[in-house]
């Protein structure tokens, strides 16, 4: 057996001629073992040695950091039956400065004329489109409205270099405005598992680290801020609504797509206004909340 | 000496499995609460007052509701509380935060909860669901800590908007303007939002 290693050293040396260090290792390793049987089986439990003390060094690391957790909970835990503080410090601190909300006078009582809007006009029209119109026939409206809207996402995409979501929302408006006829339908989700990536300029502005600034509820349109309210011109004309010659006809198109919009999600809002305490803070906390979110993602 | 590394492995190897799995036993314990409430939402023929009164049953030993009043009001403003306050406060709060939970569930419908990866963060673990409807999807992330007596819901984000943090913000805004008794006033309206007249609003801020 060992006139065999050493054949075999003797050989890997003659052709290779930089094979010194592979030879002393060969045979500082051979000369040391007489038989091949007692070596391989050495090397069988030093190989499996070194992979299960490789898994158990790891392991010994994740047991030891899980039991310093776990020791870290148990100290954490105990106090939070104390006081219930200790996970305080993932939410903002509050404190007695009122946040710098500038515009908050304006703010509340856009709110409030938004809210008379929705409960005077915009509600009643959907419920009755909603009435007339069969669930299945308004999410294929308003698929199809998503589908034309897909410049903004596929450049807020791009912008932000999110090739590949731009990418699927390309094949998205392709595979829609074809099979999906007209983006009344969506093949690209439910056949293809093509989901799409909504994006908009606010967004992009967000993701090069643009702060949003005070925060502006718009008439019509609800919570915004600063940086989102100037993100709404390029999306303007990103929006193929916005080509539409006849300035009466534009206005009847967006007016449709917001009814058919809200006839979708009737009770919504008015299950989100029962929560609030103070609606105007609880819709401006949510949407700059909601804002971070998107733009994280 | 290899006995010794042997058993020192096995028992490694065996109890790291255990440790690892919190995220998955989190994950079990919500889907499992989930469906039980999801059974009782398409059973139309339930009574509804009888419906939430057990849905709140099955969910009650997750949420860790009186943490969860503190984290809304803050350790700043609750430290001011006396202790009855405290307790009114956070009577009103937990009835109210399950009466909005149950609310919720009325508008759902025909949605579809995809259940996604758990990620633990040190001490908790935050359990992410989708809520897919035929033209929106929803993000509910549940945020579990790990309690004396188990996994515990401290906080709820859904699409990205704490439950707790809106909770905060708006107790933040009652306490600065008004007092302890202002913001119990306001719980007890159960409910019911009424806007203030926006010359009173222009005026106090």
């Amino acid at each position: 057996m060992l006139v065999f290693k050493s054949r075999c050293s003797f050989h890997l040396v003659a052709q290779d001629v930089q094979g010194n260090n592979f030879l002393r290792q060969k045979w500082g390793y051979s000369l040391k073992h007489t038989t091949h049987a007692a070596s391989a089986k050495l090397l069988f439990l030093l190989t499996l040695l070194a992979v299960l003390l490789g898994g158990c060094a790891t392991h010994s690391v994740t047991i030891h950091k899980s039991a310093d957790a776990k020791a870290q909970q148990d100290s954490v835990v105990t106090q939070a039956d104390e006081d219930g503080f200790e996970l305080e410090d993932e939410f903002e601190v509050t404190d007695t400065e009122p946040p710098i909300d500038p515009l908050s006078g304006y703010n509340r009582l856009m709110t409030q004329i938004n809210d008379k809007f929705y409960f005077w006009l915009l509600k009643p029209v959907s419920q009755g489109y909603r009435f007339v119109v069969p669930a299945g026939g308004r999410l294929a409206v308003g698929r199809f409205f998503n589908n034309l809207l897909m410049p903004g996402r596929f450049v807020n995409n791009l912008l932000q270099l999110k090739v590949k979501r731009a990418g699927t929302e390309l094949a998205r408006f392709g595979i829609n405005t074809t099979v999906g006829v007209l983006g009344f339908g969506d093949p690209a989700a439910n056949r293809f598992g093509l989901q799409a990536y909504p994006e908009d300029f606010g967004q992009t502005l967000g993701h090069y680290g643009v702060g949003g600034g005070f925060h502006i509820v718009l008439p019509l349109l609800g919570p915004s801020n600063l940086r989102d309210t100037l993100g709404l011109i390029p999306d303007y004309y990103l929006d193929p609504v916005s080509y539409i010659d006849d300035s009466n006809a534009e206005l009847g198109v967006r007016a449709y797509r917001q009814v058919n919009r809200t006839s979708l999600h009737i009770g919504e809002y008015e299950s989100l206004k029962k929560d609030a305490i103070d609606l105007y803070t609880f819709l401006r906390d949510g949407y700059e909340q909601r804002r971070i979110k998107q733009i994280e993602e | 000496m290899r006995n010794i590394f042997f058993t020192i492995l096995c028992v490694l190897l065996f109890v790291t499995p255990v440790q690892a799995d919190a995220a998955g036993e989190v994950r079990a314990l919500l889907k499992d609460k989930i469906d039980a409430v999801v059974v009782l939402l398409q059973d139309k023929g339930l009574d509804k007052a009888r419906r939430n009164e057990q849905i709140t049953d099955i969910i009650a030993p997750i949420f860790d509701y009186k943490t969860m009043a503190k984290l809304s009001l803050g350790k700043k403003h609750w430290s001011t509380l006396s202790p009855e306050q405290q307790a009114e406060f956070s009577d009103l709060f937990i009835k109210r935060l399950q009466n909005s939970y149950l609310d919720k569930l009325d508008l759902f419908s025909d949605e579809k909860i995809l259940y996604g990866e758990p990620s633990a963060k040190g001490k908790k673990v935050h359990m992410s669901t989708t809520l897919a409807s035929k033209d929106s999807r929803i993000e509910m992330l549940y945020k579990f800590y790990r309690s004396q007596k188990g996994w515990k819901i401290y906080d709820v984000e859904v699409g990205g908007v704490s439950v707790i943090q809106t909770y905060r913000s708006q107790f933040n805004g009652v306490l600065i303007e008004g007092t302890v008794d202002d913001l119990l006033e306001k719980l007890k309206t159960d409910g019911v939002f009424v806007i203030p007249a926006p010359d009173n609003q222009l005026g106090t801020d």
